[in-house]
C-alpha cells in the first residue's frame, strides 16, 4: 500500500453556507480552501446550502461564487433546480444553457424538500443529458421507484446518489446492477464493508469520492477510503479517476 | 495526507457482530471484523452480538463468546441484559464467565426504562462487582434518554455507566454532557450517524477528555464512520489518544481487557 493515492482525490460533494441545526465545520471560501490543503485534495463539486434550504435558484450565485474564487484549486459549482414556475423559473433548458456557459459541473435537486414531483423535471433530465451533466440527489429525496423511473426513461444520464446511510443495500443493489448509469458517493456511505462490498462485485467504478462537508464530518469519508480494504488502484478510481470520468472540468 | 495506515492504537468500546433483520450487513462476522481492525489500528473490540439485543439475549452472548473463543487477544463481550428474558440468569451466567467484561443493555430496543425495577439487578450487580454497563442512549426516549441516567447515577454511585451515543442527537449530547457533568460515574461514548468533530470536542471540553470513549457500532455501522470523526476532531494528541483508547483501559477494570491489564491493577 502507498501513501501517494490517498492525495489528489476530488471531493464530489461540499456544500457551502450555514447549516441552521447542525455543529459543524464552516465552509466559507477559505474554509473551503483549507479543506482542500488539509487533506491534499484535487479539487471539488460545490453546491449552496441556501439552494437547499432558501432559495433554489437564487443560492447558485453562492455555489458559482466559490468555484470561480477557487478556480485554480480545481474548485467546480453544482446547480440546484426546481420545476419551470411562473414567477420563479421561466425554462429548464435556458437554466442548464446558463449553468453550461458559467461552468457549472452538475446539478442537483431536492424533490422532498422543495415539494413537488421529480416528475415535472424531464425538461431538465434531457437538457443534462444532451449536455453530459450528471444530476445529484439525496437518497432521502428521491423514492427508489422514481429513481428507477429516471434512470430508465434518461439512460445516458449520470445519476448520483448521495447520503445513503447504512440501511439501503437491498435497494441499492437492485438499483446499480439494473442501471449503469446509477452512481454513489461516499458521503455517509455508512454501510459496514460496503465499499468493499461493491468493489468485490466489480461496482466500483460506480463510487465516488465525497466528504459531504457542510452536510457531514469530513473525517468520516477521509478515513473511510484511506483506510479500506481496496488495493491502490481502487482507491485511485474511487477518489478522483471516476469523478474525472463523470465531470466536465476535473483536472487531471 | 492522511496515509493508508493508523498511526493510534484504538479500543473500540461499542460494537456488535452477525447480522440484523432490518437491513443488508455485509461481512458481518468476526473474522471480517478482526481484519477490519487490523487496517484500523483497533488493538481490541468490546461487543454484543446482534441476536442478542435484537431477539435472544441468551442465544446472542453465546455467539459473543464464540468470537473471544475465536480471538480471544482482540475481542471481549458484553453479556447483553434483556429485562424480560430472565436476567437473573444471564447475570449469574456472566458472573461466573470472565470472557464477559461488560454489561450491555438496549432499552429503547427492549422497550423498558433504565429507571425501571427490572433492571435494578444490573444496576446492583455492576455496583457490587465493577463491572462496566454500556447502554444505548437517545434523546427523548421514554426508555434512555440521558438526563434518565442520572436517576441511576443517584441511586447507584458506583455504578459506571457508558452512555452509548451520548444521546444520539445534537441536542441529546448536550443532555448527555449535562448529565456527565453532574455525575462522575456517567461516561460518553462517540458513535452515532449524527456525530460530528466539533460535538466530540464539547464533550470533551465540557466533561473531560478522561471520560469519553471510542466506539463505532460496527458492523452495524462502518467502524471507520465514527473512527474518522475523532481521528480528524480539533482535538490535541493528549485528548484524542484518551478517547481513542485510554479511557476504555482506565474503565474495564473489573476484567480487564485483552492485550493489557487494566490501569492500577
Amino acid at each position: 500500500m502507498s501513501d501517494d493515492v490517498t492525495s489528489g482525490w476530488f471531493d464530489a460533494r461540499i456544500v457551502t453556507g450555514a447549516h441552521p441545526a447542525s455543529l459543524l465545520p464552516p465552509t466559507d471560501r477559505d474554509a473551503i480552501a483549507a479543506h482542500l490543503d488539509r487533506y491534499a485534495l484535487s479539487g471539488a463539486l460545490v453546491s449552496a446550502m441556501a439552494s437547499w434550504l432558501h432559495h433554489p435558484i437564487g443560492g447558485n450565485a453562492e455555489a458559482s461564487a466559490i468555484a470561480h474564487s477557487l478556480a485554480d484549486r480545481g474548485v467546480l459549482a453544482c446547480w440546484t433546480a426546481v420545476p419551470a414556475t411562473s414567477g420563479e423559473l421561466d425554462s429548464l433548458t435556458a437554466l442548464v444553457d446558463r449553468a453550461v456557459d458559467d461552468g457549472v459541473a452538475a446539478f442537483r435537486i431536492h424533490p422532498a424538500s422543495h415539494g413537488f414531483s421529480p416528475a415535472l423535471l424531464d425538461e431538465l433530465y434531457d437538457a443534462l443529458q444532451t449536455n453530459r451533466l450528471p444530476l445529484c440527489v439525496d437518497a432521502a429525496e428521491l423514492s427508489w421507484p422514481d429513481l428507477t423511473t429516471i434512470a430508465t426513461r434518461f439512460p445516458e444520464l449520470p445519476i448520483v446518489v448521495s447520503n445513503l446511510g447504512y440501511r439501503k443495500l437491498r435497494e441499492l443493489w437492485a438499483a446499480l446492477v439494473g442501471h449503469t448509469n446509477v452512481f454513489i458517493d461516499l458521503v455517509d456511505f455508512a454501510a459496514h464493508q460496503g465499499v468493499e462490498w461493491l468493489a468485490a462485485n466489480d461496482l466500483a467504478d460506480r463510487l465516488l469520492f465525497a466528504t459531504g462537508l457542510g452536510v457531514r464530518d469530513p473525517g468520516e469519508s477521509i478515513v473511510r477510503l484511506a483506510w479500506s480494504g481496496l488495493d491502490d488502484a481502487t482507491v485511485r478510481l474511487v477518489g478522483s479517476e471516476n469523478a474525472r470520468r463523470l465531470l466536465h472540468g476535473v483536472r487531471a | 495526507m492522511i496515509g493508508r495506515l493508523p498511526q493510534h492504537r484504538i479500543v473500540d468500546v461499542h460494537a456488535h457482530l452477525g447480522p440484523y433483520s432490518l437491513f443488508f450487513i455485509p461481512e458481518s462476522d468476526a473474522a471480517t471484523m478482526v481484519a477490519v481492525m487490523d487496517r484500523t489500528g483497533t488493538d481490541v473490540t468490546v461487543l454484543a452480538a446482534n441476536r442478542a439485543i435484537q431477539q435472544d439475549a441468551h442465544l446472542g452472548n453465546s455467539q459473543s463468546l464464540a468470537a473471544v473463543d475465536a480471538y480471544p487477544d482482540r475481542i471481549a463481550a458484553y453479556a447483553v441484559i434483556n429485562p424480560w428474558q430472565e436476567p437473573e440468569r444471564e447475570l449469574e451466567r456472566l458472573a461466573g464467565d470472565d470472557r464477559f467484561v461488560g454489561i450491555k443493555v438496549h432499552p429503547s430496543l427492549h422497550r423498558y426504562p433504565v429507571t425501571g425495577a427490572r433492571y435494578a439487578a444490573v444496576w446492583e450487580f455492576a455496583e457490587s462487582t465493577g463491572c462496566p454497563v454500556l447502554s444505548h442512549s437517545e434523546h427523548q426516549s421514554p426508555y434512555d434518554a440521558p438526563r434518565l441516567f442520572e436517576a441511576v447515577a443517584e441511586r447507584y454511585p458506583g455504578t459506571s455507566v457508558v452512555l452509548g451515543h451520548a444521546g444520539i442527537t445534537p441536542a441529546g449530547v448536550d443532555e448527555a454532557i449535562e448529565a456527565a457533568r453532574r455525575y462522575d460515574s456517567l461516561w460518553l461514548e462517540v458513535c452515532g450517524s449524527q456525530m460530528t468533530g466539533p460535538l466530540i470536542r464539547a464533550m470533551v471540553d465540557q466533561v473531560g477528555s478522561g471520560r469519553v470513549l471510542f466506539g463505532s457500532d460496527f458492523p452495524f455501522i462502518d467502524q471507520r464512520m465514527s473512527l474518522g470523526r475523532v481521528v480528524c476532531a480539533p482535538l490535541t494528541e493528549s485528548q484524542r489518544q484518551d478517547v481513542l483508547s485510554g479511557n476504555a483501559r482506565k474503565l474495564f477494570r473489573w476484567r480487564p481487557l485483552p492485550g493489557e491489564r487494566g490501569v492500577g491493577q
